[in-house]
């Protein structure tokens, strides 16, 4: 498995947070903007999945009836990170489908995805 | 019994929304429910006075829903119905738009989720409906078809949504080290833990709050966006009295959940500094509504200083200032959407004769602003007299200044009560609906000054007495503030160009990012030495 091993999935969740934070300081258009948020998000949730199989080295998915499962519990994944992260996914699904579509509209109306020019057009 | 406080305005928000707003049936509806929900949080906040209530939702371990009131939580709920009974009385008589139902729809879906972040003892379940009430704050505040605002709008939701994520990676740390999420459990287990595990969480919840709360490095978007002169009236006054609340709400639960490492002093000197910096940037303002706007964040400043002081009477001062300022700034923000609609302006030296042309108006909006800047016999006078007292020399000295602040900022305000009316010709006829509410909170404004002690025992369950002779010396020192302020705003800051330009500052969604990061590292840097 080498370095894509579960157990790196933290480091490489935090590496991402931070690169997407970068690139939301840096980058001058607002598509790209919301693609670093959604970037930000998705690194938070592999954080939070991180969290179910903690310290589990052969984690089992907590979806399936079987008295076998019952024996070893240890085994078995953490299913609260899993519940919440599915909300958190929703929830960010929502947002950013409103911040595109306020995008949209101010993009009809200056036709220009440039944050410095858009914070001209509006007068500030 | 909390579930009620939750369910009933969504229940409210699915009739208007099915039965539609047309009807003024359907408006008297929400005013008796909304009368409803105040009688019911005024029991809450008597009975929270013996004892905890705690209702669970699903089942009764810690991995059902908890609901938990607390006495503070149920101050919080006692305001948040309270406005919104306010609200609905005073847009009773709107006439009637097209999408009315859906922003009433959407108005009571925020109340319903204001209630629920107070009432919510799971760490998750306020992550979600932090999300709920900004998504709902943004659409109300671009509601306004014909002049909305949607680029500052933008800017709001994604700094709020890169802002969350802080939160809930702080979250994550949490469950990792303590296994829960029910508020309470997370407390207990903090409190036994090494404060070296606690840094990290800590510091990246208090920056996604603190940036929620506006403290100094984010100071400026708020008020371009919350309470952006376009957005409606109402929402403006609800931004302002209850959305500026919750995130004071969850900075002083967090404080209390980190008590073992929470850096009390760190928040005392952003809380001066956001408190000045928020005072300069009002008093640059040239619209009524922006002058309010930049003053929310100069008094949330004054709050965090007097609930970071651990001292108790300043704690109580902090938290009796939180109930006193959703009052005057609600009257204020109210108010002003009659006033700027009347005049058909915004701008504060074009707005002159108030006082003759609303009377009823002009004295709540003048009991409103000797609230807030803290005349003696009103309510700001209590809070600030408590805030400040027993503190050390320093600490006074600031609070004497943020006051001096608020009193420049509003003697600029209050110039529009006098002079004569550029508007000739017949006063409107003052709508009654729209007058009660105002009236009302006027008269509160006065009322829990001379009744402050009792007002604070009701509320904050805390027995204090206001000494005579000090409390003659603050107001001595607030004549005289404010004799020097109108001195000093007449022949210094009138139409002082500079001062101008810098109230026009701004800053980009970029640099509030970086401002973010910025304000992550060095909280990291001052808590690990």
């Amino acid at each position: 498995m080498g370095i894509f091993n579960v157990e790196n999935i933290e480091i490489f969740s935090l590496i991402l947070f931070f690169i997407s934070f970068f690139g939301l300081i840096t980058s001058k258009n607002v598509i790209k903007s919301i693609i670093f948020v959604m970037l930000i998000q998705t690194s938070v949730i592999m954080f939070w999945l991180k969290l179910g199989i903690e310290g589990n080295p052969t984690p089992i998915p907590p979806i399936i009836y079987d008295p076998v499962l019952l024996e070893n519990i240890e085994y078995i994944a953490d299913p609260l990170p899993q519940a919440l992260t599915l909300t958190a996914i929703i929830i960010g699904f929502a947002v950013i489908a409103i911040v595109i579509t306020m995008f949209n509209t101010l993009d009809r109306q200056y036709g220009t995805a440039d944050w410095k020019k858009l914070e001209e057009a509006e007068g500030n | 019994m909390l579930t009620f406080f939750v369910i009933i305005p969504i229940l409210l928000a699915v009739l208007i929304f099915t039965f539609s707003a047309k009807t003024k049936a359907i408006k008297i509806i929400a005013i008796v429910f909304q009368s409803a929900l105040f009688a019911a949080s005024l029991y809450l906040v008597g009975i929270t006075r013996e004892a905890d209530v705690v209702t669970f939702v699903g089942s009764d371990d810690l991995l059902g829903i908890v609901l938990r009131a607390n006495s503070l939580s149920a101050i919080f709920v006692l305001l948040t119905t309270f406005i919104f009974l306010a609200v609905s009385i005073y847009s009773y008589s709107y006439r009637d738009e097209r999408d009315a139902r859906t922003f009433w729809f959407l108005m009571f879906l925020l109340e319903a989720s204001f209630i629920g972040l107070f009432l919510s003892g799971d760490l998750f379940n306020i992550f979600v409906l932090i999300e709920v009430s900004t998504l709902v704050t943004v659409i109300l505040t671009m509601y306004d078809r014909k002049n909305r605002n949607i680029f500052h709008g933008k800017v709001f939701l994604l700094t709020n949504l890169v802002s969350i994520q802080f939160y809930l990676l702080g979250l994550g740390y949490i469950y990792r080290i303590t296994g829960a999420l029910d508020v309470e459990r997370v407390g207990e287990v903090l409190a036994t833990l090494d404060d070296r595990n606690l840094l990290l969480p800590y510091v990246l919840i208090m920056t996604s709050i603190a940036f929620k709360n506006t403290l100094i490095p984010f100071f400026s978007w708020t008020p371009k966006v919350r309470i952006y002169p376009k957005s409606p009236t109402v929402v403006a006054a609800v931004m302002s009295g209850l959305q500026a609340k919750t995130s004071l709400y969850l900075f002083i639960r967090f404080q209390e959940m980190f008590a073992p490492i929470a850096a009390y002093e760190i928040f005392l000197a952003i809380g001066i500094v956001t408190g000045i910096f928020g005072a300069v940037m009002a008093i640059c303002q040239k619209d009524i509504k922006m002058i309010l706007a930049y003053h929310t964040i100069s008094q949330i400043g004054l709050i965090t200083v007097g609930i970071s002081l651990t001292n108790g009477l300043s704690h109580v001062g902090g938290l009796y200032h939180i109930v006193s300022h959703a009052m005057f700034k609600t009257t204020l923000f109210l108010s002003a959407g009659i006033i700027s609609h009347s005049y058909g302006t915004s701008n504060v030296y074009e707005i002159r004769g108030v006082m003759k042309r609303m009377p009823v108006i002009g004295i709540a909006t003048l009991a409103a602003v000797l609230g807030i800047t803290g005349a003696p016999f009103f309510i700001g006078s209590v809070s600030k007299y408590f805030i400040s007292y027993e503190v050390t020399p320093l600490i006074m000295a600031v609070t004497v200044a943020l006051s001096f602040g608020t009193i420049i900022s509003f003697i600029k305000f209050s110039s529009i009560f006098f002079g004569h009316s550029v508007l000739e010709g017949s006063t409107p006829k003052a709508e009654l609906c729209k007058t009660i509410p105002i009236a009302i909170m006027g008269a509160i404004c006065f009322v829990g000054g001379i009744f402050g002690t009792q007002l604070i025992y009701f509320l904050l369950r805390y027995n204090v007495e206001i000494q005579w002779w000090s409390y003659v010396q603050k107001s001595l020192i607030f004549l005289a503030s404010a004799g020097v302020g109108y001195l000093l705003y007449n022949y210094v800051i009138k139409g002082n160009a500079a001062l101008a330009r810098f109230g026009e500052m701004n800053f980009s969604f970029r640099s509030i990012c970086a401002s973010m990061g910025v304000f992550m590292a060095l909280l990291l840097l001052l808590m690990g030495r």
